[in-house]
């Protein structure tokens, strides 16, 4: 990719010069983009995934598996994290050269808890389309209700009308 | 804010609260005596301020006192996700459910608007029909 300090704008504004009369003489835009891009010199990618935590070169504390008991994990995760506390502080009181080994063990559990929380997000998503889904079955429902009414109360009142004319 | 980002800024505080803890302790611990050959040196003038060695042996406790609150409220806040058992397939299962259901009561709420709307239109033209009659038959005076 050649860079240049000014670089002057694309030449594509040619393309469109007879567009005003001829508005298929120009090309179309082009098609939306899938899979990965380059963008300023960075690799982008349209497929947005939480990556796992072995991708990112960090061991995984809670158990793999489909259905991860996610309440149990976060507080055993929370518990670890008190308890490595403490480690540090002991270790600070009496061999302060070996910090460097707790801090990396804290921090590890640290990552661990946020990716268990990222991974909640998904299952939040689908229980707010649940409870978008029943508000508006709700809606609709009420909604029947509200026209029934108000058409037997038309049909009421225009028997009425043909009461009050048949016995004028 | 919603408890999922509750739990994550919950999480950022217990690490800050840790940090500043080990940090400050670290920096403001008075020396340790490393053995009986070297006696501690001579008490600084009482130029400092007497607060210093009150507030010192105070703050270990501050501040573990607040890093278990933050780790209990954590605790609480994860005993109140409102977590369904089942996991993704019965969520889609659900879902599914919803959106049948939805089109069901969608379409019943279809027909009786157009019902409504058929109804409107009769009504309105008799209610024409009638006020014709009725402006035909009055007398000018």
């Amino acid at each position: 990719m050649s860079t240049a300090t000014y670089p002057p704008p694309p030449p594509y504004y040619r393309l469109y010069k007879d567009y005003l009369q001829d508005p298929d003489s120009a090309p179309e835009p082009p098609p939306p983009i899938e899979g990965t891009y380059v963008c300023f010199g960075g690799n982008y990618t349209t497929d947005d995934v939480l990556p796992s935590l072995e991708e990112q070169g960090v061991r995984q504390l809670y158990p793999k598996g489909p259905n991860v008991d996610f309440k149990k994990e976060l507080k055993s995760l929370n518990r670890e994290l008190q308890l490595h506390l403490l480690e540090l502080a002991d270790v600070l009181v009496e061999r302060p050269s070996q910090y460097a080994r707790r801090v990396e063990e804290i921090s590890l559990i640290f990552k661990n808890l946020h990716h268990l929380l990222n991974s909640l997000r998904p299952h939040q998503a689908r229980a707010t389309i649940i409870h978008i889904l029943e508000l508006q079955i709700q809606r609709r429902k009420q909604a029947v209700e509200d026209i029934k009414r108000r058409r037997e109360e038309a049909q009421r009142l225009l028997q009425e009308a043909i009461g009050t004319l048949e016995g004028q | 804010m919603d408890i999922i980002s509750q739990l994550q800024d919950q999480v950022n505080t217990i690490a800050s609260t840790a940090f500043n803890t080990f940090g400050t302790l670290q920096r403001d611990a008075p020396p340790v005596r490393l053995s009986q050959n070297y006696p501690d040196p001579p008490p600084p003038p009482p130029t400092n301020p007497p607060e210093d060695a009150s507030n010192f042996s105070e703050q270990p406790k501050i501040m573990s006192a607040a890093l278990v609150k933050a780790a209990k409220q954590f605790d609480a806040l994860v005993a109140a996700l409102p977590i369904a058992e089942g996991g993704e397939e019965a969520q889609l299962k659900r879902i599914a459910e919803l959106q049948a259901e939805n089109d069901a009561v969608g379409q019943e709420l279809q027909r009786q608007l157009e019902a409504a709307e058929k109804e409107l239109k009769q009504v309105q033209e008799l209610f024409s029909q009638a006020t014709d009659n009725c402006l035909n038959l009055k007398k000018p005076d």
